[in-house]
């Protein structure tokens, strides 16, 4: 049953990347679409912020309110769906808009495939619920019928079953590196990458500051303020700086050239190492490898 | 303007073809690189990420520190996005390439490569790695006027001490390693990175009392403050060539321009190769054929001699693309340096003890300033990184699942795998708290990673790069051996909380994909084809020990250069 699945999975991730590889019609049609967003594409990637940087009343007691909101708070969805579609292109400039090819749509079907894969294995721990994808939109954003026609298995599955079948592509990916013959499958570790990886990086990044960050790098502008990013709020980072008063020296020992000077601090009370003012050299030195012995041999 | 006659044409103005350019300019050659992307702080691109601009510049007058300023904002996310592998124009996505595995290529394009976001590491091979693996046609010793070269143009110092650093320093004494000395690492320990960072002004010392601006000229050399990954403008008001840190467009570069005999021309990607063949004999290069990236047009110049200096990915690839002779060897034998992330986090109180501070602040001090040398297995390196840059390094990629799907009980670690939810959270709570190790392993070049290109999947310039990298047995091994001794040092340091991502293969130092001894003859140039040399990483036999490579594909650059010029001019 379950190499069946993957057997399906595999050819639909080789479609894919045929499509985007060689530009057949498959790309064609994901380009032809319209500009907006479909509401699948919309819930499935809401239930992968809401799984990846959630909002976590249980942090309010342990480390303050602060700490409480998530990706979804800052529509963090939005960018990270733009993102994936700029983000990568074939150089075919009749493909979108300058040959960037939108990934998002394929993306977001491809969880779905990883929630049923997932499921069909018994690897889940909650049940599906309708509700789920109800709940990450906003009320009267779209009406709740709508929502469940629309929504995909990913996004019904706990927090944490969503994280386990982006869990379940990177294996999957694994597996089909093994296969021959068809040489353009999409690898899913990509997926993982892309729905964790840089979900991560950006929501961790500077980039909520920014009015639009798609504008030209001449014109935009940040604030470089904690006020105005709540990661930098919740890690503490201050923001960027032209620089520090954070020297403390430099690392010498009483028998070595690396220093000189007056010592700072002793770094370990049982050696000579010391951090010193001065800065010093390091050695050239004759060199001799005849001890040498390999750790692990090939 | 371009001419379509030069004595040199370089493929690439990254971390290497940069030296390449400045010696043969500097024997008086007349030399053209072709870089694939866009040249920051220069006055003919005033907006190069959003206008086409001037075409060339062979000028060290067009180099601006004004410009750099305002197009290298260290804001991290931005600049990510500016620097890797891409064309110039922000409205386009990154180049392609296929990487099959979890893993990335993080490399950069524009004048200066991956050196515009690299740390400024420059240690030297282990010698070791040339004289007792067997890869390497010379020996290390053949090296070593080209290092010291190369570590005077690139002012490589002993870096400095903040918080970061002391605390690693601590911790790796307490587990008995002893701190190293020496440029010619054959034995295990610990020492300062050598950086080709200046050196931070003295006034910065937390005992000087400075509170005035951190910015030229009040400032000068390096500011403490995070920013290699991000292109590093520090200090901000400086002229281009007083810039901290060396980064290739920053040292070569204008070395290179000041000999008036090398023109760069950027958004240029080279597709061809172009070769005549008298008969019975070997081809012999006679020049390239490019593609400017913003008007599409094809272009061709012609040259005594080509120089492959596209990287370690890219060489191989035009190759395969120019369809010029292969070998079993061409685009074979890659090495990535397979690497790991350890991270420590601690307790307040036991910071305050250790550093007379309860945090550790890892966005101070040099991004990269302590290291742990082990020859035969490979380096531990501390890692300062904003929050965006260390979240997706250390907690959002794994080769083994989420935290919550592994028990590392028996493990020198707490948890290990991505993160990702209130975990996720929790853990970058603690950012000030925080100290990454960046594990980079001594992987050996085989035959079956490296780079292969096929026509069915192709961009503007051609089939795209399709790479392979699996590590073998002694590979993984070697990087386990690594993180358990990270992982010791963090606990020797206080660590409270220890975690191991478990990374899957990202490729952060690329080489030997063109190795010498195997494509390459000893003076770099191709078995195959007459007057084409390579000179950037892929020349490297392997992966110099896990040394940081850009000190020693730069000095086998330098090396090369001298001889192109004994067999051809």
């Amino acid at each position: 049953m379950y190499d069946e699945r993957v057997r399906r999975i595999r050819r639909w991730i080789d479609a894919v990347l045929r499509g985007s590889a060689s530009a057949l019609e498959l790309l064609a049609d994901l380009v032809s679409g319209s500009e907006d967003v479909e509401l699948h594409t919309v819930v499935t990637f809401r239930a992968v912020v809401d799984a990846v940087v959630p909002e976590t009343p249980e942090l309010d007691p342990e480390l303050g309110p602060d700490h409480v909101p998530g990706g979804l708070g800052v529509d963090l969805e939005e960018f990270v769906v733009t993102y994936v579609d700029d983000g990568f292109q074939l150089g075919l400039p009749y493909l979108g808009p300058r040959g960037n090819v939108p990934l998002a749509d394929p993306i977001a079907q491809l969880l779905d495939v990883a929630a049923l894969a997932l499921l069909d294995r018994g690897g889940n721990t909650g049940e599906l619920d309708d509700d789920r994808p109800v709940s990450l939109l906003d009320p009267g954003e779209a009406s709740p019928r709508e929502v469940r026609a629309a929504a995909g298995a990913f996004s019904k599955l706990s927090r944490r079953d969503r994280l386990r079948a982006v869990g379940l592509l990177d294996e999957l990916e694994l597996e089909i590196s093994q296969f021959d013959g068809e040489l353009f499958e999409f690898d899913g570790g990509l997926v993982g990458q892309l729905v964790v990886g840089f979900t991560e990086m950006i929501y961790y990044s500077e980039w909520q500051g920014y009015d639009e960050f798609t504008q030209p790098p001449s014109e935009r502008v940040h604030p470089n303020d904690p006020a105005a990013v709540q990661s930098w709020r919740q890690t503490g980072y201050p923001g960027f700086s032209p620089g520090y008063a954070a020297l403390r020296g430099y690392l010498g020992s009483d028998d070595g050239p690396l220093g000189d000077g007056d010592a700072w601090t002793t770094v370990d009370e049982e050696s000579s190492v010391r951090i010193l003012r001065e800065p010093g050299s390091f050695r050239e030195n004759d060199y001799d490898t005849s001890d040498y012995a390999e750790p692990f041999p090939e | 303007m371009v001419g379509n006659d030069y004595d040199v044409v370089v493929v690439g103005a990254g971390g290497d073809g940069p030296v390449a350019a400045w010696k043969l300019a500097e024997a008086g050659l007349s030399v053209l690189v072709l870089e694939a992307g866009p040249f920051y702080g220069n006055e003919q691109w005033p907006a190069p990420s959003e206008r086409p601009g001037g075409e060339a510049s062979s000028s060290v007058a067009d180099l601006s520190g004004e410009l750099l300023d305002e197009q290298f904002t260290t804001r991290e996310f931005e600049m990510v996005n500016k620097l890797l592998f891409g064309p110039a124009d922000h409205e386009r996505g990154f180049w392609f390439r296929k990487f099959p595995g979890d893993g990335a290529i993080l490399q950069c394009a524009g004048v200066g490569g991956t050196t515009l976001h690299y740390t400024g590491c420059h240690p030297r091979a282990y010698p070791a790695s040339m004289d007792e693996q067997g890869h390497w046609p010379i020996a290390y010793a053949e090296l070593l006027p080209y290092y010291r070269e190369i570590e005077e143009m690139c002012e490589v110092t002993p870096a400095p001490v903040t918080a970061k650093e002391e605390l690693f320093f601590r911790g790796a004494a307490a587990a008995g390693w002893p701190l190293l000395h020496d440029l010619n690492v054959t034995t295990s320990g610990y020492r300062p990175q050598p950086n080709a960072i200046r050196r931070p002004d003295p006034k910065l010392h937390v005992d000087a009392g400075y509170d005035g601006p951190v910015t030229y000229p009040e400032v000068r050399g390096d500011t403490l403050s995070l920013g290699n990954i991000a292109g590093n403008p520090h200090p901000r008001g400086a002229p281009y060539e007083e810039k901290a840190k060396r980064s290739s467009n920053v040292s070569f570069v204008p070395a290179a321009l000041e000999t008036g005999n090398v023109t760069i021309r950027p958004n240029a990607f080279v597709t061809d190769v172009r070769t005549e063949t008298a008969l019975g004999d070997a081809p012999t290069a006679t020049g390239v054929d490019f593609r400017d990236t913003w008007s599409g047009r094809t272009e061709r110049v012609d040259a005594e001699v080509v120089v492959l200096a596209a990287g370690a990915i890219e060489t191989p690839r035009l190759w395969k693309n120019a369809d010029l002779p292969d070998n079993e060897w061409v685009g074979r034998g890659l090495t990535i340096h397979f690497g790991d992330n350890v991270m420590g986090l601690w307790r307040e109180a036991d910071l305050d003890e250790r550093l007379g501070k309860g945090t550790i602040d890892q966005h101070e001090g040099q991004d990269i300033a302590a290291r742990f040398d082990y020859p035969g297995l490979g380096m531990l390196q501390t890692v300062g990184t904003t929050p965006g840059v260390g979240a997706i390094l250390g907690f959002g990629a794994s080769a083994s699942g989420f935290t919550f799907q592994n028990d590392p009980a028996d493990a020198p670690w707490d948890t290990m795998g991505r993160l990702a939810g209130p975990e996720l959270k929790r853990l970058l709570a603690d950012y000030r708290r925080m100290l990454q190790m960046l594990v980079v392993s001594d992987d050996r070049p085989h035959r079956r990673n490296g780079v292969t290109v096929t026509p069915g999947l192709a961009d503007e310039h051609g089939p795209i790069p399709v790479v392979n990298y699996e590590p073998s047995e002694g590979d993984r091994k070697r990087r386990d051996e690594l993180a358990t001794i990270a992982a010791e040092i963090l606990r020797e340091a206080g660590a409270a909380h220890v975690h191991r991502s478990d990374s899957p293969p990202t490729a952060l130092h690329v080489h030997s994909t063109m190795r010498m001894g195997y494509v390459l003859d000893e003076a770099c140039e191709a078995y195959d084809v007459d007057r084409l040399f390579v000179a950037d990483h892929s020349a490297l036999s392997n992966g110099v020990g896990g040394a940081n490579p850009t000190n020693t594909g730069q000095a086998l650059a330098a090396r090369t250069a001298e001889r192109i010029l004994d067999r051809h001019f």
